[in-house]
């Protein structure tokens, strides 16, 4: 009887095996080529932020959200965004130390951006090229921009890029 | 045998087992009716029986934990060195936990909700594999916990006190019990404590979000904690009675990883490397009464059990109140709190039919009312009602053949109360105080149904049952509606889920002689409405969404464990286990279920050594233990989003005990060294795991204890 269930139990997982080829276990991509900001671009408040980028999937694209906050804390992120203040170079390695002294009234009137953007049905590539205005009263100081990417399948991608945002001319 | 006239006598009977025979998988007939409820019949799926004995060889700062060297549960680990039991690998609202007869009710659907149960006043654990509806209603869709103390003590006064620590996260401890009996009275009184600093792991830095966060020392920020619980009994028991209050307390309060915790990543003003033993924001305080009166009335030929509880589960979670998105700066540190309360009622009737016939027939009632407070909104207020009930039959065909079938009716009722924001969102030119939960009133119903057969002879116990199985969907499950702050994913709750249901065929086989014990326990299941949280392509308030929707799945999967004894004193035993999931339908057809357990492995060897062998080295009797054993674990490429494929890992452990017996006490010392190679591996059950954060490393725990 016990042998009976583990046969039946093997069978149909070779059954189903067969069919796992089908799902999807490949995040979307985010191409680096072209990928407009740069890391550590400096624009100024009132200006115009223009993310360009490529992206594509083995599957099919989801949507993209992009996000700015401000990084007047100096944290870092795994993907490339840097620490780009001079001042603030050997941060990463003393973050622990860093943080205790953070001061968060920095923060006051810090730009905060939050837009989600969506990417037509059946694409397997896609180029966005979205262009975003820089609020004339953005605090200036170093920020991050994070760009979230999700395929069909509900696989995320994530990139940060660090930027600067200088007062007036 | 089956019936004893006496609950006590036969508790008694169990505690009196010699250590050599209280196996690490026993199968003995008066163990198996003895820590069971004797309205409840004994059941004919896969069930293990543990005592205070294993419990306490452990050593394991949580009850979870202490159960993941069974084949067939899992501790889920989810941060802090706090965990979450699975039973072939479903949990949370998939495993029912009764204690002392009644089902244990918290939040136990929160991702770092851990068990609000003083491991030190169990001293039975029966673990049921395999969905157990029709005696324990929702939630038994994946298996059952049966947590229980022991039966009345037999003498005027007596105890057990211990002391213990673990180097992992610094924790130490102590646990104290006195007990008394005067003639058909007896009480019983616990009270633990335990203070632990923040948990080390064998990484200087992990990835959350994206953001790269390096650790101070090598430990998880703010993950410090403490706990004390206490419990009373006041009991009386004669020939055919037994009736028994109690109370049980439990509090904790710890820190959550501050690193990996909060509406947003990142870096508080608050100067969490100044100690490893204070507990900074964002903590949890959790305060969980439990009071319940148990009465029973046992005769050989009926029997009556009657069990009536009030739990009170107090939750509160602070974190620095920090503006988010439209969310101004909030005026307090309260983010959440839950208070729930919950009445239960249990009857039970046996009658016994002839020789061969048992009846048994149940109510079961519980009433479950929540309120929710703080800034931070996860799952709305809610009133839910339940009721159900069960016949079951058994009927003994011969001496070896036992075959039983029963019904059961279940209806609920959840009444969900509507929740806006406390701040105001513009949408367009207007500022309006965005709904987050409607009101909503779903009834339930569900119709559950088991039946099994159970030989025993000539050293073979075979049982099979197959039966029909319901959850009835949860609050968060019907009405979240926010950001899921550990995991930085928006969920959104359905409101109209149906119960869930499952189908399952259950199989145990196991043969034994004095010197080997083999047992295969394969399980297959199909849920035709599995309630899963999908994540979407979709983004909704700058996050991804994730979405409850209801699934076909199919699981299957096996546990085998074999003991060899090929000398009187080594023991050489091997469990395995093998669990494989599927989605059928929905937007994840042909994927697995989230947090899968990989296939596992444990082989040890143990020496013990007992009273004969050493019987003159004191005066008195003294038996002890080592025991070396490798815990094995595949890989797990079968993933869902957002997971990653696990590696295989493997650990090398070592423990050993020894108890001295003098007149009337008995001094134990037992050592449990784990990860002794220190091997930095990931778990793919683990929370931490989706945010790289590899298991704990080398790690020894001790414990005296004196029991009188």
């Amino acid at each position: 009887m016990a042998t009976g269930a583990m046969i039946v139990c093997i069978f149909t997982l070779i059954l189903t095996s067969c069919n796992d080829k089908d799902k999807d276990i490949t995040p979307p991509l985010i191409s680096t080529d072209g990928f407009t900001p740069a890391n550590c671009d400096i624009y100024y408040a009132g200006d115009t932020l223009h993310v360009h980028f490529l992206c594509t999937d083995d599957r099919e694209l989801g949507n993209f959200n992009i996000e700015v906050h401000n990084n007047f804390d100096h944290h870092t992120h795994s993907t490339e965004a840097a620490d780009c203040d001079d001042e603030h170079l050997h941060q990463g390695e003393e973050l622990h130390d860093e943080h205790n002294h953070a001061d968060h009234a920095d923060a006051e009137g810090a730009w905060v951006f939050n837009q989600d953007y969506t990417i037509p049905d059946g694409c397997r590539q896609y180029t966005a090229d979205i262009r975003i205005p820089v609020p004339d009263n953005a605090a200036e100081g170093e920020y991050h921009l994070m760009l979230r990417l999700t395929d069909k399948a509900g696989w995320q991608t994530i990139k940060s890029v660090a930027i600067h945002i200088e007062g007036h001319f | 045998m089956y019936f004893p006239t006496s609950l006590c006598a036969v508790l008694l009977s169990v505690i009196a087992l010699t250590p050599q025979d209280t196996m690490l998988l026993h199968l003995d007939e008066v163990t198996v009716t003895a820590s069971h409820s004797h309205a409840a019949p004994i059941p004919s799926q896969s069930s293990i029986e543990l005592n205070a004995k294993f419990i306490t060889e452990q050593l394991s700062a949580t009850l979870s934990e202490s159960l993941h060297s069974i084949a067939g549960v899992q501790a889920t680990a989810i941060g802090s060195g706090q965990s979450k039991p699975a039973i072939r690998g479903l949990g949370f609202n998939r495993l029912a936990i009764i204690h002392d007869g009644i089902r244990h009710e918290g939040q136990q659907w929160g991702d770092d909700h851990g068990l609000e149960i003083d491991r030190f006043a169990v001293d039975h654990i029966t673990v049921i594999k395999g969905a157990s509806a029709l005696m324990y209603g929702s939630d038994a869709i994946g298996g059952v916990l049966l947590l229980s103390p022991d039966g009345p003590p037999d003498r005027n006064i007596g105890g057990k006190a211990c002391l213990f620590a673990q180097t992992v996260n610094a924790l130490y401890g102590a646990s104290v019990r006195l007990k008394g009996r005067t003639g058909k009275f007896y009480w019983k009184a616990n009270a633990t404590w335990q203070d632990y600093a923040d948990y080390s792991v064998p990484t200087d830095s992990f990835e959350y979000y994206s953001y790269r966060i390096p650790l101070y020392k090598r430990t998880l920020r703010n993950t410090a904690g403490r706990e004390a619980d206490g419990a009373l009994a006041l009991g009386y028991t004669s020939g055919h009675w037994h009736t028994c209050l109690r109370v049980y307390e439990t509090w904790a309060k710890s820190g959550f990883f501050a690193n990996a915790h909060g509406l947003e990543v990142r870096l508080s003003g608050i100067d969490y490397d100044r100690s490893s033993r204070d507990i900074d924001l964002p903590m949890q305080q959790v305060n969980h009464l439990k009071v319940l009166w148990h009465t029973a009335y046992s005769h050989d030929y009926w029997g009556i059990e009657l069990n009536a509880a009030w739990q009170h589960n107090l939750r509160r979670e602070e974190a620095e109140p920090v503006a988010h998105g439209y969310m101004p700066t909030p005026p307090n540190t309260l983010e959440r709190q839950f208070s729930k309360h919950t009445a239960t009622l249990n009857a039970a009737a046996r009658w016994n039919i002839a020789a061969q016939h048992t009846v048994r027939m149940g109510l079961q009632a519980e009433m479950q009312h929540n309120r929710r407070n703080g800034w931070g909104f996860i799952i709305p207020d809610f009133e839910q009602y339940s009721m159900g009930v069960y016949a079951s039959e058994e009927w003994r065909i011969n001496s070896r053949i036992t075959l039983h079938a029963g019904v059961r009716y279940d209806y609920a009722h959840t009444h969900i109360q509507a929740y806006s924001d406390w701040f105001a969102t513009p949408v367009g030119d207007t500022a309006v105080y965005m709904q987050r939960s409607a009101t909503l009133s779903r009834d339930f119903h569900s119709f559950t149904w088991s039946a099994g057969i159970r030989y025993r002879a000539d050293g073979w116990l075979v049982r099979a049952n197959i039966g029909k199985a319901f959850r009835t969907p949860i609050a968060k499950e019907l009405g979240a509606d926010g950001i899921n702050y550990h995991i930085f994913r928006y969920e959104a709750g359905n409101s109209t889920l149906k119960p869930e249901q499952s189908y399952q065929a259950d199989l145990s086989v196991a043969w034994d002689n004095k010197w080997i014990h083999i047992q295969a326990d394969p399980f297959a299941g199909y849920f035709p409405n599995y309630i899963y949280l999908s994540p979407t392509a979709r983004y909704r308030e700058g996050l991804q969404l994730y979405q409850y929707t209801q699934t076909q799945v199919f699981r299957c999967g096996a546990e085998a464990m074999l003991t060899v004894r090929p000398w009187q004193h080594l023991d050489i035993n091997v469990q395995a286990e093998y669990i494989y999931s599927r989605q059928l339908s929905g937007d994840k057809a042909g994927y697995g279920l989230p947090f899968s357990p990989p296939c596992r492995m444990m082989p040890e060897l143990k020496f013990h050594w007992a009273p004969a062998a050493f019987t003159d080295m004191l005066n008195g009797r003294c038996d002890g233990y080592a025991s070396i054993n490798v815990r094995i674990s595949g890989a797990q490429h079968a993933i869902v989003p957002p997971e990653k494929p696990t590696n295989g890992w493997w650990t090398l452990n070592l423990g050993a005990g020894q108890r001295l017996a003098f007149n009337t006490c008995t001094l134990a010392l037992t050592i449990k060294a784990e990860n002794i190679l220190n091997t930095k591996y990931y778990d793919h059950t683990s929370y931490y795991r989706l945010i790289n954060i590899p298991e704990r490393g080398w790690n020894i725990s001790a414990m005296v204890s004196v029991e009188f």
